[in-house]
């Protein structure tokens, strides 16, 4: 069994920081769609199925629901709560 | 360093598992990987996977699994539950495996009140062998086999199974529809039917309506649309029977 170096690429944001598995990302977009404040966009990185992976589009406008997090179906994204941040 | 944020019971190597990009069985999964983890109940649980999507959870979690014909995921649990009352066994399999091919298992397994949990995804098709109509098809949906729309006067209407079994059920039994676009509630009912296992109640059986975006044919804002405008109307989500009462499930 090959072992899998799961490297996340990581984007500091003001209330969290947003990590994201690009071997287990397979760019279905259920975490864009959900996102109550459309903070993520299409990435120009590529996932483990060659599409396109999801990123944030500022620093700003991530609240830190966890939303992302909980429905993504391949557990990809993982949303580090900073701390003294409360979500709104 | 920074680790995905999986349960423990997930099986790593086996990951990213083969379901389709934005196929709903991964939520559902996460959820009962976490109330599994929660409960601290991965070395007495057996999983127990169906023909069709479901059966690509065969090696989804470091715990006992096993696979069986279609619809008779039901029976092998409860045979498993009767010569081992220790175990903890978990059922799951899809709407076609649980109401048309294995609903006599389903039905009876009901009305004996036997001691299983069973997780039935709905996602209104048969996903693995193309989409074809399935009993929890949506009236005028397009799928496979009808290319028209589904027609009530012929084929009838979806099957309504957390609702007929509740009917069956004996007290004691837990009864509910989650979704998996309400992740805490979906996880909330998933840990009461464990739970209720767990206390020696009763059934338990929890519908979950899914996406399937593959034979729906439509993209990430179309598949939450259906999911959340069409199909949660016509299978309303709650808990129809419940031994712990309204607001008892801490």
């Amino acid at each position: 069994m090959v072992k899998k170096q799961l490297e996340p690429l990581t984007t500091p944001m003001e209330k969290a920081n947003f990590h994201i598995f690009p071997d287990f990302c397979k760019g279905c977009g259920l975490c864009k769609e959900k996102c109550p404040n459309d903070v993520l966009i299409w990435s120009e990185k590529l996932g483990v199925y060659g599409t396109p992976i999801v990123k944030p589009k500022d620093e700003e406008s991530c609240i830190a629901c966890l939303i992302c997090e909980m429905v993504c179906p391949d557990a990809a994204i993982y949303i580090e709560k900073k701390r003294g941040k409360k979500a709104v | 360093m920074i680790t995905p944020a999986i349960p423990k019971s997930w099986y790593l190597p086996s990951k990213p598992h083969k379901f389709c990009p934005g196929c709903g069985h991964g939520i559902v999964l996460k959820a009962l990987g976490e109330v599994i983890d929660e409960l601290e109940i991965q070395d007495k649980t057996v999983f127990g996977c169906d023909i069709g999507c479901s059966l690509l959870s065969w090696n989804f979690f470091a715990c006992d699994s096993t696979q069986t014909h279609h619809g008779r995921t039901t029976p092998v649990m409860v045979g498993i539950k009767r010569a081992r009352p220790e175990l903890i066994t978990i059922g799951y399999m899809g709407d076609g495996g649980g109401y048309s091919i294995g609903s006599q298992h389903l039905l009876n397994s009901a009305v004996r009140n036997e001691k299983v949990t069973l997780i039935l995804v709905n996602n209104t098709n048969y996903g693995m062998t193309g989409g074809q109509m399935a009993p929890t098809t949506l009236p005028g949906q397009k799928t496979e086999t009808t290319p028209y729309g589904r027609d009530p006067e012929k084929t009838g209407y979806p099957t309504k199974g957390p609702e007929f079994l509740a009917e069956l059920t004996p007290e004691g039994a837990y009864i509910a529809r989650a979704t998996v676009s309400k992740y805490k509630q979906l996880k909330r009912f998933l840990k009461n039917a464990l739970r209720n296992q767990m206390e020696g109640n009763g059934f338990s059986f929890v519908e979950v309506l899914s996406t399937c975006p593959t034979n729906w044919r439509t993209n990430a804002q179309q598949t939450w649309h259906f999911l959340e405008e069409e199909m949660e109307p016509v299978f309303p989500v709650g808990e129809l029977k419940s031994p712990f009462g309204k607001g008892g499930d801490k």
